[in-house]
């Protein structure tokens, strides 16, 4: 308990004395090596962190910050205990990485221990699977006290029964389902249920007329071929469902 | 060596000045996935699609509550629970600034209620959720006919309800086809 305490007197020291010169070192307990290579991008000349004297160095005798990415697995603790032990004292460590903040993905293979934190205190957590190298910035600067935690843990609770209202109001939920699921089959979740609620717009006004109406301008106007195509395949389910010919 | 000034002088800066300023992610980026409350029916969809198992859901009985938990710490930012929301309640945004000192501050907790059963009294289901169903019955027009009916149909646990439509023969039949 002496030590731990004395030890942290020396950790914000060496927070004092460093200020913006920091040597780093990695450790790969594991990993995949997406976070090697996003370390890699982040130490390249267009993020350049040796403007503020974050250097990463290959051996962990010079370091002041110790980067554990991966998992920690079984075959890697003791090197990874061994690159802990060989750097002098008051040192940051720093999870990186989805893995190495709880195991990630790999976090119930028989060989997985967890994250860096199953083994040595850590001082800071970067999650992302891999983190960019703004993040990787962001994470080191915050190690550091240059930068303030942004993120905060959060606990939402339920008094009374709230009402959630289904997403596309107005609208038969059998119709939305048909328009949803053919607009994803054409262009993928992301920009298919961006296109699916740009149409069930115009459904909304009920009258099949207008709304054919206004599908044609709309498919006249558009410049991208492709939406075009979309929005027409859509309308051909809608003018199916309310009995007109699509034409 | 004025030669060299010229050049850089033509090509410019190409370090991004990211502390001091803003950086721009790119469109469809996949950062820090934000959790809307108010659109959360505890359905578990994100939990089932969840890969790494960052997103759990887990159910207490005796105090009627289930839980819904994201370990940012764990997430590999895939977008599934995105995608596989029915509400939009769960999505992607541009943050990637999650670095936190403390394990706990990567934790996000949410607690909704859940609805007891009228014929033997026990938790079974999300209150939202069956509210959710309700009103998807009545966007479908099926609720004008029998309003009562389905309201009591659906706040039977499963366990009552088979008991019901096994007990009751012919009378069950015909709640059975309008299944």
């Amino acid at each position: 308990m002496d030590q731990e305490v004395k030890l942290a007197e020396l950790k914000a020291k060496l927070k004092n004395v460093i200020k913006r010169s920091v040597y780093v070192y990695r450790v790969d307990c594991g990993g995949c090596n997406g976070c090697e290579i996003e370390i890699f991008a982040a130490i390249s000349p267009v993020y350049d962190p040796e403007r503020f004297g974050i250097k990463v160095v290959a051996s962990p005798r010079h370091a002041d910050v110790l980067l554990f990415t991966g998992p920690m697995t079984r075959a890697m603790r003791l090197p990874a205990i061994r690159a802990y032990k060989a750097a002098p004292d008051p040192k940051i460590v720093v999870a990186y990485g989805a893995c190495g903040c709880s195991g990630g993905i790999f976090h119930d293979c028989y060989c997985v221990w967890g994250g860096a934190d199953s083994l040595f205190p850590v001082d800071v957590y970067i999650p992302g699977c891999p983190p960019t190298p703004a993040a990787t910035l962001y994470g080191l600067a915050m190690a550091l006290d240059l930068l303030q935690q942004k993120i905060k843990g959060e606990q939402l609770v339920e008094t009374e029964v709230t009402r959630v209202t289904p997403k596309y109001e107005g609208v038969c939920p059998d119709l939305a389902k048909d328009i949803e699921r053919e607009a994803r089959r054409l262009s993928g979740y992301l920009h298919g249920r961006r296109i699916a609620a740009q149409y069930l717009e115009f459904v909304r006004e009920k009258d099949p007329l207008a709304v054919d109406r206004k599908i044609k301008e709309l498919v006249k106007q558009e410049k991208d071929p492709r939406l075009a195509e979309i929005f027409l395949s859509l309308h051909k389910i809608y003018m199916e469902r309310v009995g007109h010919n699509a034409g | 060596m004025l030669k060299l000034l010229k050049k850089t002088l033509q090509v410019g800066q190409a370090t991004v000045e990211y502390p001091f300023k803003p950086v721009e992610v790119a469109p469809g980026f996949r950062g820090k996935p934000v959790y809307n409350f108010s659109r959360c029916i505890a359905c578990g969809a994100c939990a089932t699609a969840c890969p790494p198992n960052a997103i759990t859901m887990d159910c207490d009985l005796e105090r009627g509550i289930k839980s819904w938990n994201i370990n940012y710490g764990r997430c590999i930012f895939c977008g599934r629970c995105e995608e596989v929301c029915p509400t939009g309640a769960i999505a992607l945004s541009a943050e990637f600034e999650l670095a936190a000192a403390r394990k706990e501050d990567l934790y996000c907790r949410a607690e909704v209620q859940l609805c007891k059963c009228i014929s033997c009294g026990e938790y079974f289901g999300p209150s939202r959720e069956l509210e959710y169903v309700l009103a998807i019955l009545k966007q479908a027009r099926l609720l004008e006919s029998g309003h009562e009916g389905w309201e009591q149909l659906l706040k039977v646990c499963p366990k009552c309800r088979r008991r019901k439509i096994a007990g009751s023969g012919a009378k069950a039949l015909g709640a059975r086809a309008r299944f």
